[in-house]
């Protein structure tokens, strides 16, 4: 009977009002559906957007300073000077003899009154000694030279400051201009955030990544080329395959935590060196090279190696001769994307004492140094406001570095991306 | 003469001996060419042979000895007159010694102590007579070994096969670096929380609730190491907060990009939602510290929520599960890239909706490869320091009001271990436990993602 009544059921009626209604809900989750997709991305997107806008909104503004005129009558006031003492070798410790520092804050005082040496920066006058070595004539006339504010009233020109401040923006008024901050790229850490460079930092990470590189480089492309192409299955590759995976995943502050342990403290190296710095950042990028790598090496076509060995080839030669080559741009790739994320990375860094205030330049790898992203986190927290745009203006060269990196990844990849 | 320099000048005699190798080789090469007696392997390989044997031993020889001539310079420095004058306990002793070495090696200017500074002289006197007498051994080695080694080469010297042999050992070698480190963080991890642990006991650690390093009552009475709060505060920002964030941006960026975008669109927005994993870390603290915590505190005042504090949890929070979103969406994009076609067609053949297919049939076949990349997701994150040290604070709260200041493992891993402190006291050894808990955590968590998304991909083959 019940079969019966089946067959008798009326075809659905896909026209009738009820159907229709079902069918316009369905294509309405539809579209809800495909439209918080959509929105996702969006948003994520634009989070990406107002990041980057908000650090160039605030950054932009550290690469300006603001300055005020300052004229010097060097004739009157060096008492006559002749250019030549200024040249040749000897030109630094001469105009330190002639005590340029009196000069400059007296020549202020001449022009902005008793106080006037409260309105310019500390370490503005070393501006004049770089003039004076690089055009010595110039001490022989009246010139007029620009110099950098004290941090309160940059930030009250250019934003708002706090009150006194803004109160004497309005009486200097005029005289104050904007000008490129050239000691930004060139000075390293200071105190006075008018004085501020980032060389210093950029030099530190430069000399780090090349310390990571040359570790991490030839250790992951010789274990990639060794697990892929010689390995025997047994229980050391096995170990081997674990630990690499393993510590792609694990988090890179415990690198920091190992840094301190075994390099500091038991083989006693350096603190704050790029070596100690380099040689932790380069244990944490090995495992990404050799994964990358593998991967690489895997791509290469067995018949390569098929027909090099079938003319003789050893099995070092066919690789060392053949694979290796064609898998390079692969490694390459790999190895400048574990690159950049060892450039960016900080806390590791923290661990090993590359937080300290460093106000030189490294010359070597066992130098005290710092890097940009540690010297990104030390600017942040600063307390002086002058500092908040020093600290986005740092991380625009940081990502741009970083974009640049990622842009040359990409670009080989799709230049050498062979389908066999 | 420094070990750097002796080590190029080392290597600078190896590629001289590499060059007389050569020769040697080449020249047989040429007079076996008339005669029958050929070479078996190419000079090149011979030139390889020389200049091995002149590097290998030298630098094995250099390496011991850096170990070895420190004690022996001490043990002279110390019989030197100079040294008469020196305490007999042995603990001040040492600190001398140690100030005057540093002096000596040219890392610290001036003494603390004036005794140590007498010690300067015959503690230079000594470095230098243990260098010279290594370098000289080193040469000599370089000399010995190459020589020997240049006499061995004839026509039927197997070159080649020894050369290869001690290049598969380098690259051998080089694999088992990744050993090395891996044992080398367990070891420094144990060895550190082994000493902290005897000062404090596990149970407390592990189970206590109040965290407060800095009132440490002293030796033996140790309170205050109680990490409850921290891996509340650790587990709430980077698997609660930061995962609300995170799964649903990400599934659904994934599930668009996949399943609905255009090609072209395809392949410009993905690698623009990678950048956000590329953005280093220390950039999204300061943002999440400069303009995110103070926007979402000026949120909660306005709403009326007491106790909002601007070092937030959920600044942190969020910013975090942005980061991470490019892990889950990339996740979730391979998993269900991976189910069968068949499956999908045979439900839109069924007259169902592409987001009725996606919900009913997609999601459920390539949920494990999803749970795969959330449970990585949250090992990310859990293990992730910059943001959380620069905005989640430094409170040991244990709230759930996420407007209120948490922090976390690693900020106080940062917090312990920066600035000058003393390796022996328990507040820089407990850096090292909450290090060996986070390291354990990470690796189950991943262990269990590998596992769960290795499983799952079998289901299919």
């Amino acid at each position: 009977m019940n079969s019966l009544t089946e067959t008798k059921r009326r075809p659905t009626d896909w026209q009738g009002p009820d159907m229709q209604k079902r069918i316009a809900r369905r294509y309405a989750a539809e579209r809800r559906f495909k439209a918080m997709g959509m929105g996702a991305i969006m948003l994520s997107a634009g989070f990406l957007a107002f990041l980057l806008v908000v650090m160039v909104g605030n950054g932009f503004r550290g690469f300006t300073q603001t300055e005020l005129p300052l004229e010097i009558d060097f004739p009157a006031v060096t008492g006559g000077a002749s250019p030549s003492q200024f040249e040749g070798p000897n030109a630094n410790a001469n105009l330190q003899v002639m005590g340029l520092r009196e000069i400059v804050d007296s020549s202020i005082e001449i022009q902005y009154g008793q106080n006037g040496t409260n309105l310019f920066s500390p370490g503005g006058w070393t501006a004049v000694n770089a003039m004076i070595l690089n055009d010595p004539k110039i001490v022989e006339r009246k010139a007029t030279v620009y110099l950098p504010v004290i941090s309160d009233i940059d930030v009250a020109y250019k934003d708002e400051g706090n009150a006194e401040a803004e109160q004497k923006v309005r009486e200097l008024g005029d005289q104050l201009s904007t000008g490129f901050n050239w000691n930004f790229l060139s000075n390293s850490d200071a105190t006075d955030p008018m004085q501020v460079g980032i060389w210093g930092a950029f030099k530190g990470s430069l000399i780090t990544m090349i310390v990571t590189l040359l570790l991490a480089f030839p250790v992951g492309v010789f274990a990639a080329l060794y697990l892929e192409e010689y390995a025997p299955k047994n229980r050391l590759t096995d170990l081997i395959e674990v630990s690499i995976n393993n510590l792609a995943a694990v988090p890179s502050i415990i690198f920091g935590l190992l840094g301190l342990a075994v390099f500091l403290n038991f083989f006693g190296m350096p603190r704050s060196g790029a070596l100690v710095g380099g040689l932790t950042l380069a244990l944490m990028t090995m495992p990404v090279i050799v994964i990358t790598g593998r991967n690489a090496v895997k791509s290469v076509p067995p018949s390569i190696r098929e027909a090099a060995l079938g003319i003789g080839a050893s099995p070092l030669q066919v690789v060392f001769h053949h694979v290796l080559p064609l898998a390079l741009p692969g490694i390459l790739t790999g190895t400048i994307i574990g690159m950049a994320r060892a450039l960016g990375e900080t806390a590791p860094l923290l661990m090993i004492g590359m937080r300290a205030f460093i106000a030189t330049p490294p010359s070597g790898i066992t130098d005290p140094a710092t890097v940009l992203p540690v010297q990104i986190f030390l600017w942040s927290d600063e307390v002086d406001r002058g500092f908040v745009e020093k600290t986005s203006a740092a991380i625009i060269i940081l990502l741009l570095f970083l974009l640049t990196m990622n842009a040359l990844a990409i670009y080989l990849r799709n230049r050498f991306e062979t389908r066999w | 003469m420094t070990s750097a320099t002796l080590l190029f000048l080392v290597i600078g005699l190896g590629l001289v001996a590499w060059f007389f190798g050569r020769l040697k080789a080449s020249g047989m090469q040429t007079a076996g060419k008339s005669s029958r007696s050929a070479l078996h392997s190419l000079p090149n390989y011979h030139g390889w042979y020389v200049a091995l044997w002149a590097i290998i031993p030298a630098t094995i020889f250099m390496m011991v000895w850096s170990f070895v001539s420190p004690a022996l310079i001490t043990d002279a420095a110390l019989t030197s007159p100079a040294a008469a004058g020196m305490p007999q306990d042995a603990f001040s002793r040492a600190a001398i010694l140690s100030e005057a070495r540093a002096i000596a090696y040219g890392n610290q200017v001036n003494a603390f102590n004036p005794l140590s500074q007498s010690m300067v002289e015959p503690y230079r006197d000594a470095i230098t007579y243990y260098q010279m007498i290594g370098a000289i051994a080193a040469l000599l080695m370089v000399f010995a070994c190459g020589v020997y080694a240049w006499l061995q080469i004839k026509p039927d010297l197997r070159a080649r096969t020894k050369i290869e042999r001690v290049t598969m050992f380098v690259l051998l070698l080089a694999s088992l670096i990744a050993i090395v480190t891996t044992v080398g963080i367990f070891l420094s991890l144990v060895f550190e929380s082994a000493r902290f642990f005897s000062m404090v006991s596990p149970i407390d650690f592990l189970f206590g609730t109040e965290w407060n390093p800095k009132a440490v009552a002293g030796p033996r009475g140790e309170t205050g190491f109680g990490a409850i709060p921290l891996f509340w505060g650790t587990v709430f920002i980077g698997a609660i907060i930061a995962m609300i964030v995170a799964i649903p941006l990400g599934l659904l960026s994934a599930i668009y990009l996949t399943q609905y975008a255009p090609a072209k669109f395809r392949a410009w927005m993905k690698p623009i939602l990678e950048v956000l994993a590329g953005v280093p870390t220390v950039v999204y603290g300061y943002f999440a510290a400069l303009t995110v915590a103070p926007a979402l505190r000026d949120f909660a005042v306005s709403i009326g929520i007491s106790g909002a504090s601007s070092e937030s949890a959920l600044a942190a929070g969020v910013v975090m599960g942005i980061m991470i979103i490019p892990f889950v969406s990339s996740m979730a994009d391979d998993s269900i890239a991976a189910v069968p076609s068949a499956m999908r067609d045979g439900s839109l053949a069924m007259g169902a909706t592409h987001s009725e297919t996606i919900k009913k049939v997609l999601i459920p076949a390539a949920l494990p490869g999803v749970v795969g990349g959330v449970l990585l997701a949250v090992s990310r994150a859990i293990g992730e320091t910059m943001i959380v040290v620069m905005a989640a604070g430094l409170a040991a709260n244990m709230t759930a009001n996420p407007f209120s200041s948490v922090t976390t493992v690693t900020t106080q891993i940062v917090q312990l271990l920066t600035g000058d402190q003393e390796f022996d006291s328990p507040k820089t050894l407990a850096a090292f436990a909450l290090g060996l808990v986070l390291f354990i955590v990470t690796l189950l968590l991943n262990l269990i993602a590998l596992r769960v998304v290795k499983k799952y991909r079998e289901a299919y083959e």
